[in-house]
């Protein structure tokens, strides 16, 4: 017999002292590889400098919740800034390449809606239509280049596409199925995930309700207007799979939404807030308006070039009767045709995409420094921020976590020794047997040794096993929360220098028995009983 | 292989510190395939002297010297009191078979894994055919994967006879084999183990406190004769037995 089988045949002797010790390793183990894959995994999800913007611009407030909100979309928006934000950006080519508007505060199903244009998509903003070098799906097209491909590695041959604007670095949003949305209709285009999770696809037609968590909605949350799915988004692997998008117009097209801006706006700007009147009070600006005298200022046209303002100019009284129709108007190309003025319109954020197109780069500081000093919004740097995030939060969180689950192995190693200590008492004779049969000293040793190492190397490896099938979990955690999952499948390297610990740790742990079993009387225990 | 004793003395200290001799031989010899009875009686050393032959305890004082006759070369001699304790166990692994009073099979283990477990420190490979040879011999091949538990006293004992066989000894030691057995499985244990000792030309030594048994040996020694430090032997002098 090797020293395996004879191993094997004394753990199998012992056989629910054996399981019940590797089933210690088993949980020690399983226990730190799901910490390392959650600590590895997080860092890769939450440390992630790879956003294709580098600032991002919202209210005052936590940067952490507008850069959760924008980019992983949970938690509240810290709150809406003035679509003139935006315009500014624009308007400052020098420092920013492109500036994507967004604005949340609905939801599908518990999934985000969220208002923006096709340009976040890398379309026309205006028409919804590829720009150059990209077909209908969002796709280069051959014989083009990307915009963004550095000089050197530019093809001579080739043209180059528009500059668009990237979700990822080097990562555009395309389109699996139908089209992009019009910027001025009732449409939307939704994530890869959102049909298996609720079932909307192609074709559907959706309310949205305002900002209910899943099973919540009622129909007082539920807003009238009724979209159009026009497109399905390839898959992303990230959180932006399980958002409804719709436009930027359709979205102030809600009279709550609009009525609600008006009164931000207003707030914000200092305004008699006396005439919204008592049937409109302050903050009711989640439920259905209801009708009555108008209360809102009167004469307002939309020119924005999302939304060319309508053709006639509604009255006050008819502005704010609070029907569908005072939000808008169709035009009779059928595009939506707001009335609320752009000067009073609202974001939630803007994903700001620099000239440098590098993180710390001198117009991303120089944005930062703008918006530092300016009371309507402030300006963030995603990567940055989840970089704080990830070192204040989750580092010394999954650190903890590392310690217990190496405590725990600890523990496990503890386990083994006094479940061998124990069998090598109980043993003393077979060992004398094994040491009668010729067995030297430092054979029992290794041999109690080995074994030990066998617990904590099975027990190591199917723990990994576990430990990956508690990955999976977490993984589903994350994509439930984050709609983005973790790479729980493959091993990492810290896993395999965690298992030669377990390992090492193991033998070490049967050195003491193994040290009993080597200073075993041979004559004495032969000839006892 | 030849067994030549001479001068071994092995003394305990007892527990009020005190020194106890337990051994005081003089000269012992065994010949060469030889088969030789030690009777005396209980706390006489019997077992201490085995222990002593095989190298599980070291002596005081003395020499055990096993000498090998080679064809057309010299004889190997070793002396194992010269040898550390690490290089007497594997000297006793490979040269000495060890059957003890009770079984003393590892309870986990097969018949033939405890056989197997006999050839697993020799640091020779494993020979399960021959395992299985010696386990049929002792008329227990149909009991190869059965663990001790399931067989009777005798046939416990006889799978600690394959098992002191299974490196092919040059002497095998046998500590009151059939103390523990009937006068049938007695022997028949008795037979299997001159058998088999005849078979892979090992020398043997066997103590009893059994008269019948001792005789059918070819020599007898009395350890109260020749173990100065033994108490006096109570038993008459015995003749050797002619086969």
């Amino acid at each position: 017999m090797n020293p395996f089988q004879l191993v094997l045949t004394q753990m199998r002797q012992r056989a629910l002292s054996t399981w019940l010790t590797l089933l210690s390793v088993i949980l020690g183990a399983a226990l730190a590889v799901s910490v390392l894959i959650l600590r590895r995994e997080s860092t890769a999800l939450f440390a992630q400098s790879d956003f294709g913007y580098d600032i991002l611009v919202g209210a005052k407030g936590s940067p952490m919740q507008l850069v959760l909100n924008t980019a992983y979309h949970i938690d509240k928006s810290p709150g809406n800034i003035p679509y003139i934000v935006l315009e500014a950006l624009r308007n400052n080519p020098a420092l920013v390449k492109h500036a994507v508007p967004y604005i949340v505060g609905d939801t599908y199903h518990g999934m985000r809606v969220a208002g923006t244009t096709p340009a976040l998509f890398g379309f026309d903003e205006y028409t919804g239509k590829p720009l150059a070098g990209y077909d209908e799906k969002g796709h280069l097209l051959p014989g083009y280049q990307a915009a963004g491909l550095p000089e050197d590695e530019r093809d001579a041959n080739k043209q180059t596409a528009a500059s668009v604007f990237e979700i990822r670095v080097n990562k555009k949003f395309t389109l699996n199925q139908g089209r992009m949305f019009h910027p001025r209709k009732f449409e939307g285009v939704i994530g890869a995930d959102v049909t298996a999770r609720s079932g909307l696809k192609m074709g559907d037609k959706f309310k949205v309700a305002h900002d209910a968590p899943p099973g919540k909605e009622t129909e007082l949350d539920e807003h009238d207007e009724e979209w159009t799915v026009v497109g399905v988004l390839d898959k992303t692997y990230t959180a932006e799979d399980r958002v409804v998008y719709v436009p930027l117009v359709s979205y102030y097209a809600i009279p709550q939404h609009e009525s609600a801006m008006d009164l931000q706006t207003a707030m914000q700007q200092g305004e008699d807030l006396s005439r919204f009147g008592k049937d409109r009070p302050l903050g009711d600006i989640t439920t259905k308006p209801t009708t009555g005298p108008s209360t809102l200022p009167a004469s307002r046209s939309s020119t924005g070039p999302t939304a060319t303002g309508p053709a006639t100019t509604p009255t006050a009284s008819a502005h704010h009767d609070h029907d569908h129709e005072e939000a808008y108007e169709m035009t009779p190309d059928g595009l939506i045709s707001l009335k609320l003025p752009k000067s009073r319109w609202m974001l939630s954020a803007v994903l700001v995409r620099t000239q440098g197109g590098q993180y710390s780069t001198q117009s991303n500081r120089s944005l930062q420094y703008i918006f530092r000093n300016s009371p309507a919004a402030t300006a963030v740097s995603p990567a940055e921020v989840m970089r704080e995030f990830f070192n204040t939060f989750l580092s010394p969180t999954t650190l903890i976590l590392l310690v217990i689950a190496f405590l725990v192995v600890l523990t496990a190693a503890v386990s083994i020794l006094v479940s061998i200590y124990n069998a090598v008492s109980a043993r003393a004779r077979e060992i004398a047997i094994m040491r009668a049969l010729g067995a030297t000293r430092g054979t029992v040793l290794f041999l109690i040794c080995f074994e030990a190492g066998l617990i904590g190397l099975i027990g190591g490896i199917i723990g990994m096993g576990v430990g990956h099938g508690l990955g999976a979990i977490e993984s589903s955690f994350f994509v439930q929360k984050l709609g983005q999952g973790i790479n729980w499948i493959n091993p990492g390297w810290e896993e395999w220098v965690y298992l030669g610990g377990v390992v090492v740790v193991s033998v070490l742990a049967g050195l003491v028995p193994g040290l009993k079993a080597y200073r075993t009387p041979v004559a004495t225990n032969l000839v006892s009983g | 292989m030849a067994l030549e004793i001479r001068n071994l003395k092995k003394d305990y200290v007892g527990p009020d510190g005190s020194v106890v001799p337990v051994i005081d031989v003089a000269q012992l010899s065994i010949a060469d395939g030889e088969h030789v009875a030690l009777i005396g009686s209980s706390g006489s050393g019997k077992t201490t002297l085995l222990h002593l032959i095989a190298g599980i305890v070291a002596p005081d004082g003395g020499s055990i010297v096993f000498s090998e006759s080679k064809a057309g070369a010299a004889d190997e001699s070793t002396d194992i009191t010269r040898l550390d304790e690490a290089r007497r166990d594997v000297f006793r692994g490979a040269h000495v078979g060890y059957i003890f009073q009770t079984h003393h099979l590892l309870p986990g283990f097969t018949a033939l894994e405890n056989v197997l477990l006999g050839m697993s420190f020799t640091g020779r490979k494993p020979d399960p055919a021959f395992a299985r040879h010696l386990l049929t011999e002792v008329g227990l091949s149909d009991r190869l994967h059965y663990k001790p538990s399931r067989l009777s006293v005798g046939q416990q004992q006889r799978v600690a006879v394959a098992r002191a066989l299974a490196n092919r000894p040059r002497l095998v030691l046998a500590d009151e084999p059939t103390g523990a057995l009937d006068p049938t499985n007695a022997q028949q244990v008795l037979a299997l183990i001159r058998k088999l000792c005849e078979e892979v030309a090992a020398s043997l030594l066997l103590v009893t406190h059994d008269l019948d048994i001792a005789r059918q040996l070819s020599r007898v020694l009395i350890l109260s004769e020749i173990n100065k430090a033994g108490r006096s032997a109570t038993l008459p002098s015995v003749p050797a037995a002619t086969s």
